[in-house]
């Protein structure tokens, strides 16, 4: 896998311009820019979240917190009590860990306008193990009512993510994901709540990709296509809400599904694509992810394989819901 | 600005202590729900801070230039709710609403509820927000409106008030007043008992903090604190007043009880705390307002 190149910087990941945490520290950046209203708040990792680049821009609105993650979003949920857009910023794994409750009661539950990053989501982290890799973030945040969740397909996605979400009121939390994503999108890309987008046409299977998932779907969708087998594939970066008329749209068209999260299965983006198709068009659907086990410390390449998360795995997900599905016969050979 | 009360001022004062705690009584019999004690140990502060001492307009709950107050033990909504009506953010008849579908919640809400600053319920969380608070208002030159911090003693157990603590420090937020509840006992027992807090006046120092302590009963003694720590303290650093207070005064049998931390009495204890509280602040004898009013469930709620 090409995030192999993070394994071979561990000490400078400052040499990888292109990885998704770069490219949101430089939206961070040009927001701040347009909405003086932005103001950033750090729990002593600046330099890994790479909201570095903001408060080297702007440090009249940069605050260090310290190592107080239940602070830092107590103090984000005050800040914007008095008109600011406030981003406080730590790894997905004490977001949703450690500060839950404080981004529940505090944030949440009054509405307020408070944008959450997630850093050091799911796999590929670096190697610092269970204690550090997010596979829960999407369960918690989505659990909380108000609360928007997205986690982003490559650099452009978040980079609309980000702007969405300073122009929608209230509180969101998005992902962002360590290593470098292949560009799925164009200049101009647009991000719009509750919807998602066909990155690929098919006819046989949908897989429904959310974040860095996505562009393994495509790869998966390549090798099924070497067995003849047509698979759709559906970005939908907006967990919550979710586009759940184009995941009825699209597993009525095909007839079964696999989704792929960079995260548990369990409460995740595959219950949430699960709860529609459950509703609209019952059918055999299959989820990739973490299968409830903690995600320990090791090579991102193998981790993806200990985890059956990669491209292969998806695809034989899909040949398996292909053979499950009724009342159509199996496309494979 | 002059902290000396006129004797005029200090009865009304004294009836807006009075009144807060009928009021809460009314509301937690009412809505078979709540915090007596938590609510009248703090019924004194509330009165100077809302009749006194806060720069509030009723008319304009969300004013940008107001004073702020986050009620960080939420469990005492009740008396919070009574000061809100009787300084006229939400109606008398508001309160009989209490923890019933569509009324007051329980504890606080803010989308709900004007002049509510923030939602709150689990402990310890109000300081941090009130920091945030703080430096924001700090960073919009807003040198006039403070930020006061209402929270229990218990609540200060609570790892996330002492890095609340830090950061206000760390950040000179000298527009930032805590108030702690010091009522000395917790929804279990006693506080010394369950998990020791003292010395508490030389914990806030060491984190930063200017310290008053007061007896937060003594509405004197409150309204001097209040000036204090928003005209002459503040030089740098945030302010806490400890208030030495008792845990359900005004009603003895609720006093330093833990057993009326959260219970709800019925009608009939209900009549006998309004009549015991009216014979105590000398005013005329009133029963349980509503008592002839139909009781909407069964049984009186007695526990958490």
């Amino acid at each position: 896998m090409a995030e192999n190149k993070t394994q071979k910087h561990p000490i400078s990941p400052d040499r990888q311009p292109d990885e998704m945490r770069d490219a949101f520290g430089k939206t961070l950046v040009d927001l701040g820019r347009e909405f003086p209203s932005i103001v950033v708040l750090d729990a002593d990792l600046n330099t890994s979240s790479k909201i570095v680049y903001f408060k080297k821009a702007f440090p009249d609105r940069f605050f260090q917190i310290g190592i107080a993650e239940q602070n830092l979003f107590g103090m984000a949920a005050g800040l914007a009590l008095t008109g600011y857009i406030p981003f406080p910023s730590t790894f997905a794994a004490f977001v949703a860990r450690r500060a839950a409750d404080q981004i529940a009661i505090s944030i949440a539950y009054p509405n307020l306008n408070v944008k959450i990053p997630g850093s050091y989501v799911g796999l590929p982290t670096s190697r610092a193990g269970a204690s550090h890799n997010a596979i829960e973030d999407i369960a918690v945040m989505r659990a909380l009512p108000n609360m928007k969740v997205a986690d982003p397909g490559d650099n452009r996605d978040l980079a609309a993510i980000m702007r969405t979400a300073v122009n929608t009121p209230g509180p969101v939390y998005f992902r962002i994901t360590r290593i470098t994503l292949p560009d799925m999108f164009e200049a101009g890309h647009q991000f719009e709540w509750g919807k998602g987008v066909i990155v690929r046409s098919g006819s046989d299977v949908t897989l429904f990709g959310t974040g860095m998932m996505t562009s393994l779907c495509l790869r998966a969708a390549d090798l099924l296509a070497q067995e003849s087998i047509s698979a759709e594939v559906v970005h939908l970066a907006s967990i919550k809400p979710i586009d759940g008329d184009l995941i009825t749209d699209s597993i009525s068209r095909t007839g079964c599904g696999v989704t792929a999260e960079n995260a548990s299965v369990i409460g995740g983006f595959g219950d949430a694509v699960s709860q529609v198709v459950c509703s609209t068009f019952p059918a055999p659907l299959k989820r990739i992810g973490v299968q409830d086990k903690w995600v320990n410390s090791g090579g991102i390449d193998d981790l993806f394989t200990q985890h059956h998360m990669q491209p292969a795995d998806i695809a034989e997900a899909a040949k398996n819901v292909i053979r499950q599905r009724k009342p159509f016969q199996i496309v494979a050979p | 600005m002059n902290p000396k009360l006129s004797s005029d001022d200090l009865l009304n004062l004294e009836e807006m202590a009075y009144q807060i705690r009928r009021l809460s009584v009314e509301m937690i019999c009412y809505g078979q729900w709540g915090h007596i004690g938590g609510s009248f140990s703090m019924a004194e502060i509330l009165s100077v801070l809302y009749f006194q001492a806060l720069s509030i307009d009723p008319k304009r709950p969300k004013w940008e230039n107001r004073d702020r107050l986050v009620l960080s033990k939420a469990h005492g909504s009740p008396a919070l709710y009574a000061t809100l009506a009787l300084k006229g953010f939400i109606a008398i008849d508001d309160l009989y609403t209490y923890c019933e579908p569509g009324g007051l919640e329980g504890h606080t809400d803010m989308t709900h509820t004007p002049g509510l600053e923030t939602s709150g319920g689990p402990l310890g969380m109000g300081l941090s927000v009130a920091a945030g608070m703080a430096l924001g208002l700090k960073l919009r030159e807003n040198a006039r409106a403070r930020v006061f911090c209402l929270m229990g003693d218990g609540e200060i157990q609570e790892g996330n008030v002492w890095e609340a603590a830090m950061s206000a420090a760390h950040y000179h937020l000298d527009n930032l007043i805590g108030i702690l509840d010091y009522n000395k006992v917790m929804a279990k027992g006693r506080v010394s008992d369950l998990m020791q807090i003292e010395p508490v006046a030389e914990k806030w120092q060491a984190f930063g903090w200017e310290v008053i302590e007061i007896d937060g009963h003594d509405i004197e003694e409150i309204a001097q604190a209040i000036y204090e720590a928003r005209w002459i303290r503040p030089h740098g650093s945030p302010i806490i007043i400890i208030a030495h207070t008792v845990k359900g005064r005004g009603v003895e049998r609720a006093e330093f009880n833990y057993q009326w931390h959260t219970h709800a009495p019925d009608p009939q204890t209900a009549d006998q705390m309004l009549k015991e509280l009216a014979i105590t602040y000398k005013r005329p004898v009133q029963g349980y307002s509503r008592i002839n009013e139909p009781v909407k469930k069964e049984t009186f709620y007695g526990g958490e």
